[in-house]
């Protein structure tokens, strides 16, 4: 164990002190934080002033929603419950483009639906529900207790927002969820890609440059190839973590200098006074904070995410050592790299297909598959499970960790036997008897 | 010190070794000879575990031989390299520690020998900003950092240039004045000769021949004898008469000349002397020994000349 771990220790070493590992820490988030710029200030229909209908049965609003009047907004209530067909077709609604429905239940089970004609962006989303959100606040205080406004936000539970399609109403899955999933998915793809890519430089190289032999003088070939694979993922994971902690900070970053219209200007006034209070705010208010933290089951996701990337890492760098200690030459590992390059994009694919057809046979069967589970398996998860159906991400993961362990095993015959072997072509029937030996 | 017993392995269908048995004995130095694809790469590496033999036994100190033993064995591969992007300093803890030291004593062992090789200043250097000789002298510190028992060398002084064969074979001759056991495999018959005790010869797979170096040249020897005098050719040649028969001549110039001759029938040295001593003026008469190489292109040429046929 004692030599895995200097093993390990050499291979984190050398991938920290490499300009390009260093260049993709600082570079990768950069780009991360780009497209989330592009997307937060893009995404959705622009317009300069949306129509909003508030169908408040009950008068529960009172007909106002906002002491100040938002520009962004041109509000009617109506006193009538109109079904989505209605809204939907009804000429005299159709000069609304968004519509909030606020059932009696509304007090209670805390949930707001929005549905929309075109869909508009987050920042208009955020908006608009922050001044629901308020004007509940204020009749919840009113009618319920004797706490102060101020008093009552510090203890209160969030309203639940769903979004929906005036004309697919009955689509329940949020895309935007589906995505927030495939990002996760994508970016454990992207980190097997490159650091499987890392392992099978090293594994050729030490083979080129004929050090393994002197180090298996001292360590056997599975020791060797435990440490590099332990290596190469703590440094994956380390490189994760500082993405995970610049991507953090700069959405902070990003939400004050670019986005402050994200605040309501009340809140920006009560910001001095309460500050304890008010960042809490903040964070619930970043758009992408609220996407993962409210429609994603965010503790869920961060678990599972962890475990699929460990176990993709784990089965696909089992591919890529064994290219790496096969080859008789380094051009000879370009040709055998291009499939498993291949089916890391048909994985990105599958995901992609997962956020259209969740339902489809396909996308199931993609789940199981090792190849491409972690990416589906990311999506469904942003999706949610449906009560009971919790067990196929858990046989998903372990078919995954099952053929982790196998290919691992396989790889590391292959390793044994074609790590001392130079100068040969490698072919298919050479690594099956590699893997008998 | 070591012991191979009845190693046997195959590859492809191909024996590789078959049968091979012999000892390194304490503080000896054994040459393990053959020619090209004999065998020899494939033993060093069953000795030093990288691959498994199909049959047969490595005692090690009296005892079979278990991965922990490897801390006490220094081995140079005939391919061998080293991180190029690694300080060498880095680079010879980190091979010293795989090979069961610690830090601090790698540490320590690291600055005697950089500066015993005068080479201090080199810690802090990269392996690819070193010449290809002083890459060299990295590698056979990493070979000997460990202060091993038994150092086994894989052609050793191939790749080397001449300074640094010098420096391996004066390093070897101490490594065997402080009693360590080595075990060498090479193609140079010259150093065979300078530093070898003894010597096994194995050829496709098979060990031919085993013992002491004088020995092995004494078997071999074909009853060759040089004689060298001054005086005159011919007086020589007529002295001879036929009990002898001259292979070869060497004219050193003012009258002085070198033969190389073999006796015939039941003569001996006091024959040739007796027969020459009044015609010519003797300098020197010696016995000639075949060298090793020659040792080993008859051992292994039969072989390969049955197999032409």
């Amino acid at each position: 164990m004692n030599k895995i771990l200097l093993i390990a220790k050499r291979e984190i070493w050398e991938r920290l002190t490499t300009r390009s590992y260093i260049s993709l820490m600082i570079i990768g988030p950069l780009v991360v934080l780009g497209l989330l710029y592009i997307f937060l200030s893009s995404t959705g229909a622009k317009k300069q002033s949306w129509e909003v209908l508030i169908m408040d049965e009950t008068e529960l609003f009172e007909n106002k929603l906002n002491p100040k009047k938002d520009p962004l907004f041109s509000i009617d209530f109506i006193n009538a419950y109109i079904d989505y067909d209605e809204f939907a077709n009804d000429k005299k609604f159709q000069k609304y483009d968004l519509a909030v429905w606020v059932n009696e239940r509304v007090l209670k089970n805390k949930n707001v639906i929005i549905s929309y004609r075109s869909k508009p962006s987050e920042l208009v989303q955020r908006r608009l529900a922050h001044h629901v959100e308020r004007r509940l606040e204020e009749i919840l205080v009113k009618e319920f207790s004797s706490m102060s406004l101020k008093e009552f936000r510090a203890i209160k539970q969030p309203l639940q927002f769903s979004l929906k399609d005036t004309y697919d109403p009955r689509d329940k899955r949020s895309e935007t969820s589906g995505w927030v999933g495939f990002v996760f998915g994508s970016i454990i793809i992207f980190f097997i890609l490159s650091f499987g890519m890392t392992m099978l430089r090293g594994v050729a190289k030490e083979k080129s440059n004929r050090i393994v032999e002197v180090l298996l003088s001292s360590v056997s070939p599975s020791q060797l190839l435990s440490g590099k694979i332990l290596g190469i993922g703590f440094a994956a994971f380390i490189q994760f973590v500082v993405w995970g902690v610049l991507i953090s900070l700069g959405l902070w970053i990003l939400r004050i200098v670019f986005f402050p219209d994200l605040l309501d200007p009340a809140m920006v006034a009560n910001q001095l006074g309460e500050q304890a209070n008010e960042v809490n705010s903040f964070a619930q208010q970043s758009p992408f904070v609220e996407l993962i933290y409210k429609q994603i089951q965010y503790s869920n996701m961060l678990v599972f995410f962890s475990l699929f990337f460990i176990a993709g890492y784990l089965f696909y760098s089992a591919f890529f050592a064994m290219i790496g200690s096969s080859v008789g030459s380094e051009s000879d590992g370009q040709q055998f790299v291009i499939p498993i390059v291949m089916i890391l994009l048909l994985a990105i694919v599958a995901g992609y297909y997962e956020i259209y057809y969740p339902d489809s046979l396909l996308s199931e069967w993609l789940g199981y598959i090792p190849f491409t589970a972690p990416t589906v398996m990311m999506v469904e998860l942003s999706y949610g499970f449906s009560n009971g159906g919790a067990w196929k991400l858990y046989l998903s993961l372990f078919i995954l960790m099952i053929s982790a362990i196998v290919f691992l095993i396989l790889a590391s015959r292959i390793y044994r036997n074609g790590i001392l072997q130079f100068g040969h072509r490698l072919k298919l029937p050479l690594l099956l008897r590699w893997i008998k030996k | 010190m070591l012991t191979i017993e009845e190693i046997s392995k195959s590859y492809r269908r191909q024996k590789i070794l078959h049968d091979i048995n012999f000892s390194v004995k304490e503080g000896e130095i054994l040459g393990l000879l053959g020619p090209n694809g004999a065998g020899k790469t494939s033993l060093m590496r069953i000795i030093n575990q990288i691959i498994d033999q199909d049959r047969g036994h490595i005692l090690f100190k009296g005892k079979v031989m278990r991965s922990a033993d490897l801390a006490e064995i220094g081995y140079l591969p005939e391919e061998r390299g080293l991180y190029k992007t690694m300080s060498v300093h880095r680079q010879l803890l980190y091979l010293a520690r795989l090979r069961g030291m610690s830090k601090k004593d790698a540490k320590q062992q690291i600055n005697f020998w950089l500066e015993k090789f005068s080479i201090e200043d080199w810690g802090k250097k990269r392996i690819e900003e070193l010449s290809k000789g002083m890459a060299q002298k990295i590698q056979f510190i990493a070979t000997v950092l460990h202060d091993p028992s038994l150092l086994i060398l894989d052609e050793p002084f191939s790749g080397f240039d001449p300074v640094n064969i010098e420096l391996i074979r004066d390093e070897i001759k101490r490594f065997k004045k402080e009693g360590r056991t080595i075990l060498i495999s090479t193609h140079n018959m010259n150093s065979v000769e300078a530093i070898c005790d003894r010597a096994v010869l194995i050829n496709q797979g098979e060990m031919l021949l085993e013992g002491s170096i004088t020995n092995l040249r004494d078997q071999h020897k074909e009853g060759l004898y040089e004689i060298c005098f001054e005086g005159n050719m011919i007086s020589f040649a007529n002295a001879l008469w036929v009990g002898y028969e001259i292979i070869e001549k060497i004219d050193k110039g003012e009258n002085q000349f070198c033969v190389r001759l073999k006796m015939r029938k039941e003569n001996s040295i006091n024959d040739l002397l007796n027969a020459v001593m009044g015609q010519v003026k003797i300098l020197s008469v010696h016995e000639v020994l075949p060298g090793m190489d020659e040792v080993f292109v008859q051992q292994v040429q039969p072989k390969k000349e049955v197999e032409d046929e």
